[in-house]
């Protein structure tokens, strides 16, 4: 027992030829803020892939508060407590805002077929919390598009936003997030930064892929630096990013940092893969 | 056409929503299975055998079709649901094309090539309305349930579906078995319709127009497969006078004419809920950041009756 919330050791995936996360390790304590950064095709959506179980690890190891999740089955993990979202927003469609939230909250219920087909008064109270409880998420993560709105239909923001709280209502400990902010204002970035200290407050551990550099500096307290697969750097963000070859990395030979960042963070489309 | 032309086309548009409801409750969690044909054949040819040597009361006909088609249900999905879709829809059509085997190879039980004759008790109109608006609350009823919205879910998305905790197949699983239930009293009725029942009763022909009954009528929601198979029984009829021999041309060409400009069915819940939202919000202003319940007022409502 490590203590540890999340604990990645030596991880590696390839596809094909390209060694797409190579020999990572990424230790996060739990009710920890950790960002993962690094330029374009880094291999930071490969490793939150594999640690929600999306695809299997080659080698190397991945543990959730002490137990062993590398080779288990997604829905295995996510009963374990790990809930996401997803950089190229994945809604149901067809489904409407609340129904979206009250699909991920799949494993706190307890009605039956037989309950929902005689409609039992405990499935009857189980739906009416549930409402409740979704209606209370979509607050919480700042929602405001009408609940009976086709979640396809929304903005961008507000589609990460119903996002956000489908993985909750899932009631996890760690929470993986691919670019939350991806597609949003300044103000809308920063109401997410402080939505991820209050779910820290809560008991939550977050690791959060993010480009923009500001959030992470003023949310994320430590990060892990990657490129082409590998890791760079880890530690305090501000640390980080002044390291020469985090630098090269991200901005090339040029160091002029605030500037770059800037222009990426403006060339981001939302969605983008 | 005459009346009572027109009351067997009626009564077989039921039972073929029956079949067509089958078919919807798997491909509601995201499995295209011909299997329900298979069931009703199962359930039909043991109904005849069982009335005929023991006699059978017609309520007890209908549990034993339900029950024998949950079962094979099960079983099948035990075997099939590991495989890819489109794999497993193969598998479901070759079990339709085995059962006819089965069937001419068991004469002793079915009859064989010559079929065999079935009780018709239950061939009423009130044990078929009375099946329909059981089977139609039962799915009215789960389309709202932890079980609906986790077979959504799987639809849409099963590697998202995953990581909300949802086991795909589970809830295949569970689909797999409603529909054998619905296949198997869709069998039993079928049968006691016709009173008589061959080796090409439950074929392939069954199969491909309660199929195309639920794409027509819609596939997300459990009102398109009944919809769908009223007018895809109906209207052929309808057809044949003025068309003469042209009929089967025309209801082809407006099942593909509906594919491609209603590619969710006659019953789409999802554009009706596109073209309520442009109402909710005429002025395309968003939502009001600061009005007294920025909720809808209607969730309650609607979260419990739509899927
Ligand atoms: N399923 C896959 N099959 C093949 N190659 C893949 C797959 N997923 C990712 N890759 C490749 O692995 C590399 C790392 O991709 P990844 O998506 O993890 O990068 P990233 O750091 O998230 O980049 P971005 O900031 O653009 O999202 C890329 O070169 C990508 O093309
Ligand atoms: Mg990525």
């Amino acid at each position: 027992m490590t203590g540890l919330a999340v604990d990645i050791v030596g991880l590696t995936k390839a596809f094909g030829g390209l060694t797409a996360v190579d020999d990572v390790t990424i230790q996060v304590p739990p009710r920890r803020i950790h960002g993962i950064l690094g330029p374009n095709g880094a291999g930071k959506t490969t490793v939150l892939n594999m640690v929600s179980g999306f695809i299997q690890a080659d080698s190397g190891r991945i543990d959730v508060f002490g137990q062993d999740v590398t080779r288990m089955q997604p829905f295995q993990i996510a009963r374990r407590g790990v809930a996401r979202t997803y950089q190229n927003i994945r809604l149901f469609p067809g489904l409407t805002v609340l129904e979206t939230v009250v699909a991920g909250a799949y494993m706190q219920r307890s009605s039956t077929i037989a309950g929902a087909i005689l409609m039992s008064p405990t499935e009857r109270r189980e739906r009416r919390e549930m409402r409740e409880r979704a209606a209370e998420l979509l607050e919480k993560v700042g929602c405001r598009a009408p609940h009976s709105a086709l979640a396809e239909t929304l903005s961008y923001g507000d589609q990460r936003r119903v996002e956000i709280a489908r993985a909750l209502a899932t009631n996890p400990k760690v929470l993986l997030l691919d670019e939350p902010t991806a597609g949003m204002n300044d103000v809308e970035s920063e109401e997410v930064g402080r939505l991820l200290v209050e779910l820290r407050e809560l008991g939550l551990t977050l690791i959060l892929i993010e480009h923009n550099m500001r959030l992470v500096e003023e949310f994320c307290e430590t990060v892990s630096v990657m490129n082409s697969g590998a890791l760079l750097a880890e530690g305090a963000p501000t640390w980080c990013l002044e390291q020469d070859e985090v630098k090269e990395a991200y901005f090339g030979k040029r160091s002029d940092a605030a500037r770059i960042a800037t222009l990426r963070r403006a060339r981001r489309g939302p969605g983008g893969s | 056409m005459s009346t009572t032309a027109w009351m067997i086309t009626l009564q077989f548009a039921g039972v073929n929503a029956l079949f067509a409801l089958a078919i919807y409750a798997s491909l509601w969690t995201g499995v295209l299975s011909l299997a329900p044909v298979f069931f009703g054949a199962v359930s039909a040819f043991t109904f005849g055998y069982v009335a005929g040597t023991l006699g059978l009361s017609p309520f007890l006909g209908l549990l034993l079709g339900a029950a024998l088609g949950a079962g094979l249900g099960a079983l099948t999905a035990g075997l099939l649901i590991r495989l890819d879709s489109h794999y497993l829809a193969m598998a479901t059509i070759a079990m339709v094309l085995i059962g006819r085997v089965l069937i001419l190879n068991l004469p002793e039980y079915t009859g064989g090539a010559t079929g065999t004759l079935v009780p018709g008790d239950l061939g009423t109109w009130a044990w078929l309305i009375g099946t329909l608006v059981v089977a139609a609350y039962v799915m009215a009823r789960l389309a709202g349930s932890r079980f609906g919205l986790a077979a959504d879910a799987v639809r849409e998305d099963p590697a998202v579906a995953e990581t909300l905790a949802i086991s795909p197949r589970r809830i295949q699983f569970i689909g797999m078995i409603i529909s054998g239930a619905l296949g198997g009293v869709a069998g039993i009725l079928q049968s006691s319709f016709l009173q008589y029942i061959g080796p090409d009763t439950f074929y392939t022909h069954l199969g491909f127009v309660t199929l195309a009954a639920v794409v027509l009528g819609g596939a997300f929601h459990w009102l398109g497969p009944i919809v769908g198979a009223i007018v895809f029984t109906i209207l052929p009829e309808l057809l044949r006078e003025p068309m003469g021999e042209y009929d089967r041309v025309v209801t082809g060409v407006l099942l593909v004419l509906i594919i491609i400009y209603m590619p969710r069915g006659l019953v789409d819940v999802r554009r009706l809920r596109m073209v309520r939202s442009r109402w909710w919000r005429p002025k395309g202003g968003g939502a009001e950041p600061d009005g007294p319940d920025p909720r809808d007022p209607q969730p309650t409502v609607r979260a419990e009756v739509a899927s």
